[in-house]
């Protein structure tokens, strides 16, 4: 059958509403379809929500015996000052205090500049370590020096004293012709670690 | 609303068709006054669709054979056979009654037509120039097969009898085809008359086919149905009484309209409400106009199947996109209720706690804080420990002096990257260890007394092991005495010159 110009305009119409009407259902469905695809991400999500939220209700035991426990680490290492900011001037006042107090005949010592320590993935992101690593050059009378410089250190706080190297060597002086003169020398690498908890109440 | 014209001999009635109830629009006289009437009704009805449905005498069936074929060429032969039958073929049609096997196979075709078409064509025209639709044109006869079958005939031969207002028509149906109809007229008549007349019209028919040999002379009765006027239904079955050629099946008119759908009709109309109802309701797909005549039916049934396709179309997608949506549905409200148990439980979690002692941090903050440095503090060592046990070892070996002690922690990583030097011990992997490396001399002993002075050297470094947590991970004696070493002295020399040979332990102890 062939059409003239007038019966293909007058099928022009019903055409269009035959595309429009196909076009909108189709539509339709991929709106639906997307509504139906981020509805499922949803549900997954609440279902993962929920099952987070009933174990820890399930583990709400262990975690109050736990947060006891870890309670008291953490006020411990605030009370060292540990946790918080860096206390360089702290620091300095402590090797001067103990070079004056053990009568070290030489201390020479150089902090480089913070650096964060890389940690545990899962660990929130509100708590951060880092260290600050310390060289220490030490002219001692005898060896004991070197562990009570090093125990006094760790006793001063401010910061967790964690020794990585020390190195302990003669100087070549004799006693009898040195008198009370630094027969040994030490030289430590010491990273002096800090915490930042920026949840934490001040 | 649908529209059906019925013409008869005498005049033109005008219905109109809609679910199923039949109205008498306008009667028209079949003279030039009522095609002028009928224009006149057609003003202001652009696009009404029609059926035109004749019921008049004149009507020509002719049976003839034309080779089996489809589609084109059938038309095709279809037409030539119609124009040498008929002058004018305007109206006319074809019916197929099916193919002969012989020698080669043919399609049996029952032409049809009018011998007087002119009494038709001013009418149609008519509608073509006002812009109705039309449908088709039919023939009473062209319905009968599915009135035959909506009153129950299933198969076989069968006469419909029906008093329609054109008069008595009589049609004859063979396996569900038409094969012969005729119209008499009638004249009122008292039941009892009609029913006689009804009898002696069908014998006569029954008695004409057999003559052509379309009956067979002898055979079972052939049904013949017959379709009462309203009331008369007793005098016909009494007149109607079977016999070895026919056997009669009296209807009522209000029977028959119920069985075929009829709701409701003028009083006035006979059993051609039946032919009319069936002609919109169950139209058979031969009928008597062109192609031509029909075009802007054709082109109506077009728009209508575009916006029905479109309309299915969208119904489809509105059937998935609702099956979509009860399952979307169904997954927020799940989504919500998940939602509302977790924040129970949250509530619930936060009331508990609420009564733990005061953290000042959060409690993931406080587990991540005391876990971590707790790992920090375990790699980490101080040099007291190893000092001590050296310094305890060395009380027994006066004549070991050392001249300097390296303490360092080894981590895994640092361990990776480091080369080891020779004679090492391989330490476990994967844990932090403390290394003291002591490189001293012996006193003493003459330097010349170099298994004397080994010999201190690998008493010392076994004194070192004495503590099972330490391990010696290398010794370099003062004199090489592996066999890939270099081995020198310096035999007979008067004095002896220079240092003692030094030597170099190392000492290993895992931290964790």
């Amino acid at each position: 059958m062939n059409f003239t110009a007038k019966e293909l305009k007058a099928l022009a119409l019903p055409l269009l509403a035959c595309v429009v009407l196909l076009a909108a259902g189709t539509a339709l469905i991929a709106w639906t379809q997307q509504q139906q695809r981020a509805a499922a991400g949803e549900l997954s999500a609440a279902r993962e929500q929920l099952a987070q939220a009933r174990e820890r209700l399930l583990r709400i035991a262990e975690e109050e015996k736990e947060v006891k426990e870890k309670l008291e680490v953490y006020l411990r290492l605030r009370a060292l000052g540990i946790l918080g900011d860096e206390r360089r001037l702290e620091w300095a006042d402590s090797m001067t205090r103990i070079r004056t107090q053990r009568e070290l005949p030489d201390l020479r010592y150089r902090v480089e500049r913070q650096r964060l320590i890389s940690s545990v993935a899962s660990k929130p992101s509100t708590v951060d370590f880092y260290a600050s690593a310390m060289k220490v050059e030490l002219a001692l009378l005898h060896e004991g020096d070197l562990l009570n410089f090093l125990a006094d250190l760790r006793e001063s706080g401010n910061a967790y004293y964690s020794v990585k190297q020390c190195s302990l060597s003669r100087t070549g002086l004799a006693s009898a012709v040195a008198g009370l003169a630094p027969r040994l020398r030490a030289e430590c690498e010491i990273d002096l670690i800090t915490i930042i908890d920026r949840a934490a109440k001040a | 609303m649908k529209h059906i014209l019925y013409f008869t001999a005498a005049d033109h009635y005008l219905y109109s068709w809609a679910g199923g109830r039949l109205e008498l629009q306008a009667r028209f006289p079949g003279d030039d006054t009522g095609v002028m009437g009928f224009r006149e009704y057609l003003a202001g009805r652009r696009g009404a669709l029609f059926y035109a449905m004749a019921d008049i005498a004149g009507e020509d069936f002719h049976e003839e054979q034309i080779p089996y074929l489809r589609g084109g060429d059938r038309e095709q032969v279809v037409q030539r056979r119609l124009a040498q039958r008929y002058r004018d073929t305007r109206l006319s049609a074809a019916l197929s009654l099916g193919t002969v096997s012989g020698e080669r196979r043919n399609e049996r075709l029952l032409l049809t037509s009018f011998t007087n078409t002119q009494q038709l064509a001013p009418w149609l025209d008519a509608l073509t120039e006002a812009g109705a639709r039309l449908a088709g044109v039919y023939s009473v006869p062209l319905l009968a097969p599915a009135l035959a079958a909506r009153l129950g005939v299933k198969g076989g031969r069968a006469f419909v009898v029906s008093a329609n207002s054109a008069g008595l028509r009589q049609c004859f149906v063979e396996e569900g085809r038409l094969r012969f109809a005729r119209l008499e007229r009638t004249v009122d008549m008292v039941p009892d008359a009609f029913a006689a007349f009804v009898r002696t019209e069908t014998g006569r028919l029954a008695q004409y086919l057999a003559t052509l040999r379309v009956l067979p002379r002898d055979g079972s009765p052939v049904q013949a149905i017959v379709i009462a006027p309203p009331g008369q239904r007793g005098a016909f079955e009494r007149a109607l009484v079977s016999d070895a050629r026919l056997s009669f099946i009296t209807l009522d008119a209000a029977e028959a309209a119920r069985k075929v759908g009829v709701k409701s009709a003028p009083a006035s109309a006979g059993a051609e409400q039946l032919y009319l109802h069936l002609a919109v309701k169950s139209p058979p797909r031969e009928q008597f106009a062109r192609r031509e005549d029909r075009r802007s039916y054709y082109l109506w049934q077009m728009q209508r199947g575009l916006v029905a396709a479109g309309g299915l179309g969208f119904a489809a997608c509105a059937l998935v996109a609702g099956a979509s949506w009860l399952d979307f549905s169904g997954m927020l409200g799940e989504t919500r209720q998940l939602r509302a148990e977790t924040q129970v439980a949250a509530l619930q979690y936060q009331r508990i706690t609420s009564a733990f002692p005061v953290t000042q941090t959060t409690t993931d903050n406080l587990r991540a804080t005391v876990i971590e440095f707790g790992n920090i503090a375990r790699r980490t060592a101080a040099p007291r420990e190893a000092l001590v046990y050296v310094s305890q070892v060395l009380n027994d070996f006066p004549q070991i002096e050392l001249d300097s002690l390296q303490w360092r922690l080894e981590r895994p990583e640092e361990r990776a990257t480091a080369k080891p030097p020779a004679g090492a011990a391989p330490a476990a992997a994967g844990e932090v260890a403390q290394v003291l490396e002591l490189s001293g001399r012996v006193g003493a002993m003459r330097r010349s007394d170099y298994r004397a002075i080994t010999a201190e050297v690998q008493r010392f470094a076994g004194a070192l092991r004495t503590d099972p947590a330490y391990r010696v991970v290398r010794t370099q004696l003062p004199f090489d005495i592996t066999s890939e070493g270099t081995l020198s002295g310096d035999i007979g020399t008067a004095a002896e010159t220079g240092e003692a040979p030094r030597f170099t332990i190392a000492l290993a102890r895992n931290v964790q």
